[in-house]
């Protein structure tokens, strides 16, 4: 699978400018605060109105010059935001399995087990602590088994202790579903468990020395 | 009495069904929508608040008396007239009420976090399970407290429903209207009654607006 990004928009005050291809692939984004990555996500996910080209698996999201824009609904993504955005009247379950026509029970079991939270699925919202609820929001993002995978600091709100656990269930959901997961991460350790390409950001733009970890992992081994 | 408490309250209550099926997509456009003539339309709405009720009722009747081309339809299909009958007082206090029914839907909407809308725009939710799965849910405070208030409010109308109905017994003549004639008349101890228990029933209606006020706009959201 291939993706493009092909941005050029100014939204509020940034001028995001990114050309940049990806393929089923972990990227880890990083950058200052403020350098557009939160945003840059967003217009993946079509949450921002974005000039420019985006491609998915084949499939054209984003044709500017074609005044084509593929709604978001429709885009097939899992989103993960710093607002776990869980409704307080559904408990875990219901709120992770939230417009999901047929369930995959299989597939949903393992992601509970995987992200922890197989004894959280009765409770409500409110009786989660912060990580609990950042978790459940991952596993409601990927019960769908999107073609794209949208992080914004998943791990942000996690005890060190569970990090690399989690590390490694992220890391074997992307090798089962084979799809691009662009991740939002300042943390060293994550760049270097999950990485298959590092972009760094500033003011708008994507830094030119574009790394990619397993072609230097291939010539190291 | 008892006949006019009847009149009423089913005036009431079919008003507030018909409200809250009218009042719902109304507040749904005026809290997520920018247009041409949004203002003119959120005025038009709010002016029941300020018209005098029989200004209302005077445009209510001359919009539906048996010369008009409403009034002659309504002839045509139910062979009544909508002049001074009780389906003549809904519309009329459709109307009336509109305002206490989209007021509060349209701000517990906006009260809905653009986090949620978003997150049931990227795990694929359509615009109708959307509204059925996260925005009714997340604004059932202010469909409850839309729906009291259009109860209320209705129970307690005097000037159009008057204009429009006639205050005829049995059939257009309002609790609201009896007491007025009852005091006329000088029954006093009929009048005494029948105030306390439009009194109890505002008590009641205000008494649920307020409970569930308390748990904020967002029933059910918490923080």
């Amino acid at each position: 699978m291939k993706g493009l990004i092909q941005i050029n928009s100014q939204i509020g005050l940034l001028a995001l400018q990114v050309e940049v291809r990806f393929s089923d692939e972990i990227v880890v984004l990083s950058g200052e605060n403020g350098a557009g990555k939160t945003t840059l996500l967003r217009c993946l996910a079509g949450l921002e109105h974005a000039q420019g080209e985006l491609i998915v698996d084949d499939r054209v999201w984003l044709d500017s010059a074609a005044g084509f824009v593929l709604p978001t609904q429709t885009r097939d993504i899992g989103c993960l935001w710093p607002d776990a955005a869980l409704l307080p009247w559904l408990t875990v379950e219901k709120n992770i399995l939230l417009g999901i026509d047929c369930v995959d029970e299989a597939w949903v079991n393992r992601l509970l087990e995987k992200f922890e939270i197989f004894a959280l699925m009765q409770r409500k919202p409110e009786m989660l602590s912060t990580g609990e609820a950042q978790r459940v929001a991952l596993v409601r993002a990927l019960c769908r088994k999107p073609s794209l995978l949208l992080l914004d600091e998943p791990f942000s709100a996690q005890a060190p202790a569970i990090r690399q656990r989690l590390r490694v269930a992220l890391k074997a959901v992307q090798e089962a579903l084979k799809i691009p997961v662009i991740m939002i991460s300042h943390d060293v350790e994550d760049a270097e468990f999950l990485a298959g390409q590092h972009w760094r950001m500033r003011e708008g733009r994507l830094l030119a020395e574009v790394e990619s970890i397993s072609m230097n992992r291939k010539m190291q081994s | 009495m008892i006949e006019s408490l009847y009149i009423s309250l089913q005036l009431a209550l079919v008003t507030t069904l018909i409200l809250l099926l009218l009042a719902l997509p109304l507040a749904y456009v005026l809290a997520f929508k920018t247009f041409r003539g949004r203002t003119a339309l959120e005025v038009i709405v709010a002016l029941p608040l300020v018209l005098p009720p029989t200004v209302l009722g005077y445009y209510v009747l001359l919009l539906i008396a048996p010369n008009t081309a409403v009034g002659r339809m309504w002839q045509a299909l139910f062979d009544h007239s909508l002049a001074f009958s009780f389906s003549g007082m809904v519309i009329a206090s459709v109307i009336y009420s509109l305002p206490f029914a989209v007021q509060p839907m349209q701000q517990s909407l906006r009260a809905i976090p653009v986090s949620w809308l978003e997150m049931a725009r990227t795990q694929g939710l359509n615009l109708k399970q959307t509204l059925l799965q996260v925005m009714l849910p997340a604004a059932r405070g202010g469909v409850l407290v839309a729906a009291a208030l259009s109860f209320a409010h209705t129970m307690g109308e005097f000037g159009a429903v008057l204009m429009v109905g006639g205050s005829i017994p049995g059939e257009t003549k309002v609790a609201s209207i009896a007491l007025f004639e009852f005091v006329e008349m000088q029954q006093g101890s009929d009048a005494w009654l029948l105030a306390l228990i439009l009194l109890g029933v505002s008590f009641a209606m205000l008494s649920v607006v307020y409970a569930f006020n308390r748990q904020g706009p967002n029933l059910g959201a918490v923080k």
